[in-house]
């Protein structure tokens, strides 16, 4: 570092009159003079207040955009696990694929499956599936129109296997089931239709 | 031995009790000689019964008269009778098993012609063929020539489909009609995807919930 003249000091601090400095360490003088009256002068107020205003007017993000943001910032994430629980966790996912909550309905078996009956009968005041599984008898399965809008429904265990089967509506009325792709003449001048029910637990 | 015999000579009149038991009150009084009869008949010639005395009560839950019962039951027992001829000529050894005897029937009331029937039987030298006999069985009632049917299912059967899926084949062959496909266009597309053909799709956890047991019957 150099060490500034003692004069220039003594001119700087008004000890010595500018005048008796030679014309060299006069100009030094001068320069320092200027910058301290930069250094000392406030800022311009215009250039803060225009930064300022601009930050207040930039758009505010939408909040899609800012959780983007949010999710495409790196983040460290501390995750401490204990053995037990994860092991805990584990068994209790395990034994909920395996007997999940909230099953309802009967246990059906190996040899199984379920059958949906569903017919369009508009004003009918009951409607009863019949046949082979059944015997043929009348009363044993019923369908419900449970929000009255003329579709009648069941859904029903039964063993697996191929059987016939007709609809009674209001206990005299046979009609073959219209939307089953798979009918049989019934011998008695009508057609039965034909349900497959497969196994269940495939 | 000697249990076979005893138990066949125990079966017999066991039949027919059965079998008047619940015709009783189900089918026209006039009727019960006549289908008791038939029932017997099978019974001894080695067929199933349960499929006569389901027609029987059919007739009776549809009030139809007790000749029209006796004459669908004595048509059942030709078709029967039919089925067992095949299932013979196709190579199955006698005495044949009551199940394939009514799937092989079902196969007849359901349209396929005899010949269609045994070449699926040769395909399917072993029981169960009911899956395969159902699904040429669908593929005609889709209005398929019943011969490319059976050479579909027969594929699938070659390419190592398990008889349950075959169902799914023919299943398959009707959503290419759906689409828009011709008959011939359909076959050859769903020929190609073997066997891959789609599952199709199993009862839902909410159709589980809701399924119920049908109520016991009713003593009559």
């Amino acid at each position: 570092m150099n060490a500034i003249d003692p004069r220039i000091h003594q001119a700087l601090d008004g000890e010595l009159a500018p005048a008796a400095l030679s014309a060299e360490l006069s100009r030094v003088v001068e320069r320092l003079v200027t910058a301290a009256a930069l250094l000392a002068a406030p800022l311009p107020l215009a250039s803060l207040e225009s930064r300022v205003m601009a930050a207040i007017r930039r758009p505010v993000p939408s909040p899609a955009r800012r959780l983007l943001r949010w999710l495409a910032t790196p983040r460290a994430i501390t995750f401490r696990v204990r053995p037990v629980w994860s092991l805990a966790f584990a068994a209790v996912v395990a034994l909920l694929t395996l007997f999940p909550l909230g099953h309802e309905g009967p246990d059906i078996g190996e040899h199984e499956g379920i059958a949906q009956f569903v017919g369009r009968f508009p004003g009918a005041q009951s409607v009863h599936v019949v046949g082979s599984f059944n015997d043929w008898r009348s009363g044993s399965i019923a369908l419900e129109d449970v929000d009255q809008d003329g579709v009648w429904r069941a859904t029903v265990v039964l063993p697996t296997g191929a059987y016939e089967y007709m609809f009674v509506v209001d206990g005299e009325r046979w009609v073959p089931d219209h939307l089953a792709e798979r009918l049989v003449a019934d011998e008695f001048g009508r057609e039965n239709s034909i349900v497959i029910v497969r196994p269940a637990r495939r | 031995m000697k249990l076979w015999l005893g138990l066949a000579l125990l079966a017999g009149p066991l039949a027919a009790q059965s079998a008047e038991a619940r015709l009783e009150g189900r089918v026209p009084g006039a009727a019960i000689p006549a289908v008791d009869s038939l029932v017997q008949r099978a019974y001894a010639e080695g067929l199933p019964t349960e499929p006569l005395i389901q027609k029987a009560l059919e007739g009776g839950a549809k009030q139809v008269t007790a000749p029209r019962i006796v004459a669908a039951v004595q048509v059942s027992l030709g078709q029967l009778r039919d089925a067992r001829d095949l299932l013979v000529h196709g190579g199955d050894e006698p005495p044949v098993t009551p199940g394939e005897v009514t799937t092989v029937a079902w196969a007849l009331r359901r349209g396929l012609p005899g010949p269609v029937v045994q070449r699926v039987l040769v395909a399917l030298p072993r029981p169960p063929r009911a899956s395969a006999m159902h699904a040429v069985a669908d593929l005609v009632a889709h209005h398929f020539d019943p011969d490319s049917g059976a050479d579909l299912i027969i594929a699938a059967i070659g390419q190592g489909l398990v008889p349950e899926r075959l169902l799914d084949v023919s299943a398959a062959a009707a959503r290419e009609l759906q689409r828009g496909h011709t008959h011939a266009e359909a076959l050859a597309l769903v020929r190609q995807e073997l066997p891959n053909v789609p599952a199709s799709p199993k009862p839902t956890r909410s159709a589980v919930a809701r399924a119920r047991r049908p109520a016991a019957p009713t003593p009559p």
